[in-house]
């Protein structure tokens, strides 16, 4: 083995091979595997991170085109319910005015008839005084007639008399 | 501090930095240096004038000694961080967490780049990155060692010695055929072998690449009217840009053959058709 060129020894590359075998194993082990592991597991997390960013992204899009749609139906919408509930209100107001008429009528009609009732009591009741009173005044008259001929009677008589 | 409390603190500093170098010019002339500079730069090639036993058993070139420390070193730092870093991760990590990450994924990155099979090729070139670029570090340490002449020696980086850088050279093939294996079957070893220089190439340009700043470091060392202010760049500053250069070429060396080879061929529609579809057309046109 000495007579190699350079002083190249077989053993000692091969106690250099040893020593470098056993550095490779123990690097590998102790550090590259660890801070590979290290390195891929955050690579994955900020991977994850980002896929989740993007999905939210996207669901935040469809959300905002959804509430774009629906805000540009919203218009559409509001005129078309105010339209309804205007008829609806025009219904409603038509509907309580025909009531009050109704009602208005009805009460009308039984004042009328209540006034009829008492114009007619009032009218009986008068013709009744009145007739009373005719009486009355009837039965005075034809009493005071007869006293006051009599009178009329003796100062005719009287007048004629003086003449 | 003020300008006059760091003028003062420039001074000292300056003061303690030459009595050093007067008194290591002084001391250097006598016992210091025993080789020469062509006995150390041929050691720092050859490696044989300078052996560390292991434990009793073989003399051993330094630098496996310095494989072994830097392994240990490494290991015990996966182990620190495996019981009390990677526990405590968080999903916003702080700056220690970052650096790892940033390492791990680098790595793991140029696994995928390169290959379809790419998780046993990422923890591999992780592991030869890391091993490599700890390991030319570890030359500034200057960590000592006694040599079985008595002499003591500063330890080099690991894959300065050309039977690690062989190893590493070698397994990297290995690899990329088993990338090859894994991903055509008996074809990949093939496809591998087509490329039977790139062991050796692989081998020699990291050894090489290694060697030649340990020279020059090796060299400026040497010379102790040197060793003042130009360790700085030499020694700091090219150990470790090459240190960071060797890692990533030898890393993307490997993943870039391993994706060539695990490549799945597609087989090409047969000759003989497309010349009949062809005649057929042209009979088609002329008549």
């Amino acid at each position: 083995m000495t007579g190699l060129p350079l002083n190249i020894d077989w053993q000692q590359i091969l106690l250099h091979l040893f020593n470098f075998t056993i550095l490779f194993g123990a690097l590998y082990i102790l550090l590259y595997k660890p801070v590979k592991n290290f390195m891929d597991k955050r690579e994955a997390h900020y991977a994850d991170m980002d896929s989740r960013a993007e999905k939210a992204l996207a669901d935040a899009e469809s959300s905002k085109a959804s509430y774009e749609e629906k805000e540009r139906n919203l218009d559409e919408e509001i005129r078309e319910r105010k339209s309804s509930l205007t008829k609806e209100i025009d219904a409603e107001r038509e509907r309580r005015l025909e009531a009050a008429r109704g009602e208005a009528e009805k009460i009308i009609s039984n004042a009328r008839g209540e006034a009829d009732r008492e114009k007619k009591e009032i009218i009986e009741s008068a013709q009744k005084e009145i007739t009373e009173m005719v009486t009355d005044a009837m039965e005075k008259l034809t009493l005071e007639q007869s006293a006051s001929d009599a009178f009329d009677q003796f100062l005719d008589a009287a007048e004629e008399a003086s003449k | 501090m003020t300008k006059k409390e760091r003028k003062k603190a420039i001074i000292i500093f300056s003061i303690i930095a030459l009595v050093f170098m007067i008194g290591s010019i002084i001391a250097g002339g006598g016992s210091g240096e025993e080789e020469s500079v062509q006995v150390v730069m041929r050691d720092a090639v050859l490696h044989d004038v300078n052996k560390v036993s292991l434990f009793g058993i073989k003399d051993v070139n330094p630098a496996l000694i310095s494989g072994f420390i830097v392994s240990g070193i490494m290991i015990i730092f996966a182990l620190i961080c495996r019981l009390f870093v990677i526990p405590r991760f968080k999903l916003v990590p702080g700056k220690f967490q970052l650096v790892l990450e940033t390492v791990v994924g680098m790595f793991s990155n140029m696994a995928k780049e390169n290959s379809h099979i790419n998780r046993f090729l990422g923890a591999y070139i992780f592991a030869a990155g890391s091993y490599i670029f700890t390991g030319t570090l570890f030359e500034l340490l200057g960590v000592q060692a006694i040599t079985t002449n008595g002499n003591a020696i500063s330890l080099p980086a690991p894959l300065a010695d050309i039977n690690g850088a062989i190893m590493m050279g070698c397994l990297s093939y290995l690899v990329i055929m088993s990338g090859g294996i894994i991903g055509n079957g008996i074809k990949g070893i093939g496809k591998t072998l087509k490329d039977f220089s790139l062991p050796i190439s692989m081998s020699f340009r990291l050894f090489g690449a290694l060697l030649s700043g340990a020279l020059v470091t090796e060299l400026v060392y040497y010379f102790s009217s040197m060793s003042y202010g130009v360790p700085v760049i030499v020694g700091v500053l090219f150990t470790l840009l090459h240190a960071l250069i060797q890692a990533y070429v030898l890393t993307m060396l490997t993943s870039l053959f391993y994706g060539e080879v695990s490549e799945k061929v597609v087989k090409p529609p047969k000759e003989k058709k497309k010349r009949r579809k062809k005649r057929v057309t042209v009979v088609k046109e002329t008549a």
